[in-house]
């Protein structure tokens, strides 16, 4: 404003005035959508998701102390939580699923399996128990009482007994600090495993959407500009794709690239997932093309593929961007799907349906290996989902609020 | 003065549905008239009436089903968009909505310019220039150039718009109803400006509307349109003070007027009857079910349209015996 | 119909015939970017058998008045200030549930647009039969009958046929015929018009204008029609309020704003609009600038940017209603005594309204 003070009642000279033309920057679609994705719960808890699984698949290998790949082979089948036992001064124990015996320090690191492993039974007896050697001595695992139905009243399964003392009840658990997740039946670490299938069904799953947004981008913006006919033929021709089962799809390419494995995979999903995004893509610009600016566009002669890259599809981003979240989780989980059934990734890399599929078989004895994998494709699908949901939700043009 | 542009029977239809089911929706069917250089042409008429379809088909966004358009002599109605290519630049748009005629995402100066940038006219700082001197032309500022449309408001955004047709030096504009959508204090300024761009480098307006008064204060020549027919075309003066055919009169006794001691549509000339469909249309004047003088004949035959006073044309087969501004409460003996 | 609720009409009274008294309304929306003050001190009365016309342009405030009145104003916006008397109620402290005891039965609304303002899934006869049956004691078969007649009334031929058709078979202008049966079909005392024939073409126009006319008549009510249009309200409106920014500028019987308009504002409007005389091709006089951003309001009188009149004062206050005549005042500093004298601007000698 200007120092000079006018009088109340003289008429003001027009530079005293205020601008009478004013602008002012109004929240454009883009930013109003990230205030409302903000103050979305579930997006940013999804977004946080997301960013944990990636530095884990990332980072994380820089920090354990084995390769996916590392064979121990004393080390099989070995819980992520132990029930151990102290047998002696400072001395703990523990009993994996293949009835070795280990010995472990009272924090949770792995010393080393007891040698000597000897089966002694005889049910008629009520007798079943393995015998170790620990420090020279003798360690006797009782496993019968289980077995044997005197004994199955005391409500424990086994004890120890070692210098003549039986041990029966544990004296903690401890988790495992050598093997944070356990170990699976070749000896191998599945946190590390874990990060590698988090890099492979990532990978995946980033790779089939890329290629699925510019196939399906490319191929619904030209099929929605061009109408008429093309459109048609087009559209068919998705529709004649889309009602082939992937699974059968897969298995074809198997049979002629003679391989299973990573490649196959995402050629397949590169092959067939666009077609949800060309849909998409086909419906906004149908939509858009009959916008004034287009029209102002034509007017002007802008070139056919110009007005395609520079005036339809920026501005079918936001949904665009939602598809793409969403395809993420349905990326990962169709990988997951066909490594479990065997047309993934071949040993000794790991995916999570690999994983999955290996510890399907332990079931039983060994939970926890199916447990893992099958918790690291939830989160990572849940994060997805919660987040592209939020994405939306928060582009969407009709919830524009305040 | 010779022609800038002709229209000789331009028909627009569209056509849904297949087989059994299969309308013809005829938005223009057959209109003709002419605009001189320097000359602004008004073509009103209420919604439906195909004066939108006829300005987009004209301009070439939409091909012809029928007709000529001859621009200077040449006619563009069949031509190929490669052929049209040299002749875009000549004949330009503005358009109603200020809000969704300028794309969100680009910047003012880029939407200025993307005539400039596709015929390759200038670039870098020659480029930079002529944008600032067409926003200066428009009254904007330099710094909007760099602005996104959001930021301003519905009258900049359609000055934006202008400086985007004028910005290939065009001799025709087509205007589709470009003050409609603004307040009434910004419609002037745009108005005016019209006004001296027209002046000043001699532009050829065909301006489309229905606000009735402003389209006689801009035009030198006004169409009336009615479901794909023009009605009526003569001078703006002569076309208000004498229409002669019945839809025109109808239509300008119903404009409220702004002065409280005159009430004008209380003694305005009703229509009867609802409006026609310009689907499958019936034989005949297309305004012979609401007119209060149709006779037998108006109902099977189509009306040419006739010049009965100089540059006065009406598209009626009884114009000349009409009794003008009949009250509503008589009725004409048919 | 409702249960465990006061009748709130039940003791209201009448003061000769102001039906509608508007105090310093003030309405805010506070959005994440700050308060928006669509109005920003509104006074008014509304008196029996008028026909007031709220006349602005986008941003003036005048269909926020409106939305105010009824208690529709919704989130994030309110009623941030001043009073509006229907009688001896007053509005603003009413509750939303005791407020729908008035909407539709006292005071009516219809909107701008007739192709949105309908259910397209329900028949017109069970749109109109909802709104008969909330507000009185009729029963479905004399409901049935009074929808027939409304549609009678408000000129839709074959109401008997009509009554059972959705909405997607009427045109634009039957359809805003329909919402005005629907508005008085419990012969409110108040009609609120918003934009009623913006969407509609001129020749419609002019019919639903004539309706509302006729039936503000036959139905002894009072109007108030908002619109943008000084020929609808040079038409039909016997007075006018002119608004602009949040405010009204002025305020006065309908030929008397035309022949003496007394605010610059008024009189850049109406030298905006073309006259139209033969052979001269006079040049429109427009309004410099745009309307105000009511995020952040000028200081002073919202018009002062654009005023040719402009003095220092303008800039610091509003200025407040200056009485012209007993039927007319403006809001204008040019009508204060110290005010410099501008052809066609009477200095006020009564003083403030």
């Amino acid at each position: 404003m200007n120092k000079v003070a006018y009088n109340n009642f003289d008429f003001l000279p027009p530079e005293a005035k205020s601008d009478k033309e004013q602008t002012r920057p109004s929240l454009t679609y883009w930013k109003d959508s990230w205030r409302r994705l903000r103050r979305n719960k579930g997006a940013m808890v999804g977004l946080f998701g997301i960013l944990a699984i990636v530095l884990f698949a990332v980072i994380g290998p820089l920090f354990t102390q084995f390769t996916y790949d590392q064979q121990v082979n004393k080390y099989k089948n070995v819980e992520p939580f132990l029930n151990v036992y102290e047998v002696d001064e400072g001395v703990f124990v523990f009993v994996n699923i293949d009835y070795y015996a280990y010995q472990i320090s009272e924090k949770g690191e792995l010393i080393d399996r007891l040698s000597g492993k000897r089966p002694e039974k005889n049910i008629a007896e009520g007798i079943w128990r393995y015998h170790y050697n620990l420090n020279g001595k003798d360690l006797i695992l009782d496993y019968s009482y289980k077995q044997v139905p005197e004994k199955a009243g005391e409500g424990i399964a086994y004890s120890f007994i070692y210098d003549g003392v039986e041990y029966k009840e544990k004296a903690k658990t401890v988790w495992n600090k050598t093997y944070p997740l356990g170990t699976d039946n070749l000896g191998r670490d599945m946190l590390s495993r874990l990060m590698e299938g988090a890099r492979i069904s990532l990978l995946v799953a980033v790779v089939a959407t890329v290629v699925n947004l510019f196939i399906g981008i490319t191929y619904g913006a030209i099929a929605g500009y061009a109408g008429g006919r093309t459109d048609d033929i087009m559209m068919r021709i998705i529709d004649i794709i889309d009602s082939i089962p992937l699974l059968l799809y897969v298995i074809l390419l198997m049979v002629v690239l003679n391989d299973t494995g990573l490649q196959t995979i995402i050629l397949t999903l590169g092959l067939v997932y666009w077609v949800g995004m060309a849909r998409m893509v086909r419906g906004q610009v149908l939509q858009l093309k009959e916008q004034e600016y287009v029209l102002a566009a034509r007017m002007i002669g802008v070139p056919k593929h110009k007005i395609v890259f520079r005036h339809l599809i920026p501005n079918a981003l936001g949904p665009i961007l939602v598809s793409m979240t969403m395809m993420i989780p349905t990326a990962v989980f169709t990988e997951a799907f066909l490594s479990f059934i065997g047309l993934g990734v071949s040993a000794p890399h790991a995916s999570w349906g690999t994983l999955a599929n290996d510890g399907a078989r332990s079931i039983q004895t060994a939970f926890y290996q199916l447990l893992e994998p099958s918790i690291g494709i939830a989160l990572a699908m849940l994060s997805f989902n919660f987040f592209g949901d939020g994405m939306r939700s928060a582009f969407d043009p009709r919830l524009r609020r305040g | 003065m010779s022609a800038m542009l002709e229209i000789k029977n331009l028909k627009k239809h569209f056509i849904t549905g297949h087989g059994k089911g299969r309308k013809v929706l005829t938005a223009v069917d057959g209109i003709s008239f002419s605009i001189r250089k320097g000359e602004t042409f008004g073509l009103v008429g209420e919604s439906g009436c195909g004066k939108t379809t006829a300005g987009r088909t004209i301009a070439r966004l939409y091909n012809p089903t029928d007709g000529q358009i001859l621009f200077e002599g040449v006619d563009i109605a069949k031509m190929t968009d490669r052929e049209l290519r040299s002749y875009r630049p000549k004949l330009q748009m503005i358009f109603q909505d200020p809000y969704a005629s300028l794309n969100p995402r680009m910047t003012v100066q880029d939407i200025i310019a993307e005539g400039i940038d596709t015929y390759k006219l200038a670039k870098g700082e020659e480029r930079q220039e002529r944008i600032y001197q067409l926003l200066d032309k428009v009254g904007l500022k330099r710094e909007h150039a760099t602005r996104y449309p959001h930021e301003f408001s519905g009258g900049q955004r359609q000055r934006i718009g202008i400086a985007r047709a004028l910005a290939l030096n065009p001799e025709v504009i087509v205007c589709d109803e470009p003050i409609s959508a603004l307040d009434v204090s910004i419609q002037a300024q745009v108005v005016n400006m019209l006004e001296d761009l027209q002046k000043e480098f001699n532009l050829t307006y065909l301006f489309i509307a229905h606000d009735l008064s402003m389209v006689r204060h801009i035009s030198d020549r006004i169409g009336v349109m009615y479901l794909g027919k023009m009605m009526e075309i003569a001078g703006s003066d002569d076309l208000y003070e004498e229409p002669l055919h019945p839809y025109t009169q109808s239509l300008l006794s119903s404009i409220p007027l702004a002065n409280p001691r005159q009430k004008n549509f209380l003694n305005r000339i009703m229509l009867e009857g609802e409006i026609g469909s310009p689907i499958n249309p019936k034989p005949g004047c297309r305004f012979a079910s609401r007119c209060r003088y149709a006779k037998p004949d108006c109902f099977t035959v189509s009306p040419e349209l006739r010049e009965l006073r100089p540059d006065h044309f009406v598209s009626c087969h009884y114009a000349e015996n009409l009794v003008p501004n009949v009250k509503k409460e008589e009725k004409i003996q048919p | 119909m409702r249960l465990f609720q006061e009748d709130i009409l039940k003791n209201i009274q009448f003061e000769d015939d102001l039906i509608l008294k508007v105090d310093h309304l003030q309405t805010t929306f506070y959005t994440h970017m700050g308060q928006v003050k669509a109005v920003r001190g509104v006074s008014f009365d509304l008196r029996k058998g008028e026909i007031l016309g709220i006349v602005g342009e986008s941003g003036s405030g005048k269909s926020v008045t409106a939305m105010s009145i009824m208690g529709l104003v919704d989130e994030p916006g309110r009623v941030s200030g001043g009073s509006i008397r229907y009688g001896n109620l007053e509005l603003t402290k009413l509750k939303d549930s005791e407020m729908n005891q008035l909407r539709g039965k006292e005071i009516s609304m219809i909107f701008q647009d007739p192709m949105t303002s309908l259910n397209p899934v329900f028949t017109i006869g069970q749109q109109l039969k909802e709104v008969i049956l909330t507000h009185t004691s009729l029963t479905g078969a004399e409901a049935h009958e009074r929808a027939i007649q409304l549609l009678r009334m408000v000129g839709i031929p074959e109401p008997e046929l009509r009554v059972r058709q959705y909405p997607h078979q009427f045109s634009g202008g039957m359809r805003q015929r329909v919402m005005i049966a629907m508005a008085v079909s419990c012969n409110p005392k108040v009609l609120i018009a918003d934009e009623p024939t913006t969407a509609l073409d001129v020749t419609i126009q002019a019919q639903i204008l004539e309706l509302i006319q006729n039936l503000k008549t036959k139905l002894d009510s009072t109007v108030i029609l908002i619109t943008h249009d000084l020929g609808v309200v040079s038409e039909i409106c016997t007075k006018v309020n002119v608004m602009y920014g949040g405010l009204v500028m002025e305020s006065s019987d309908v030929i008397d704003l035309f022949e003496n308009p007394q605010h610059p504002y008024t009189n850049g409007l109406l030298q905006s609009v073309p006259i139209n005389v033969r052979g001269e091709k006079a040049r429109l006089i427009p309004i410099d600038g745009t309307p105000p951003d009511l995020l952040k309001p000028p200081s002073g009188c919202p018009f002062s940017p654009r005023c040719p009149h402009t003095m220092g004062i303008c800039q610091k206050e509003a200025a407040p209603l200056f009485r012209i005549n007993d039927r007319h005042c403006a809001a204008c500093w040019l009508h204060s005594p110290e005010a410099p004298q501008v052809p066609g601007y009477v200095q006020s000698k009564v003083g403030e309204e």
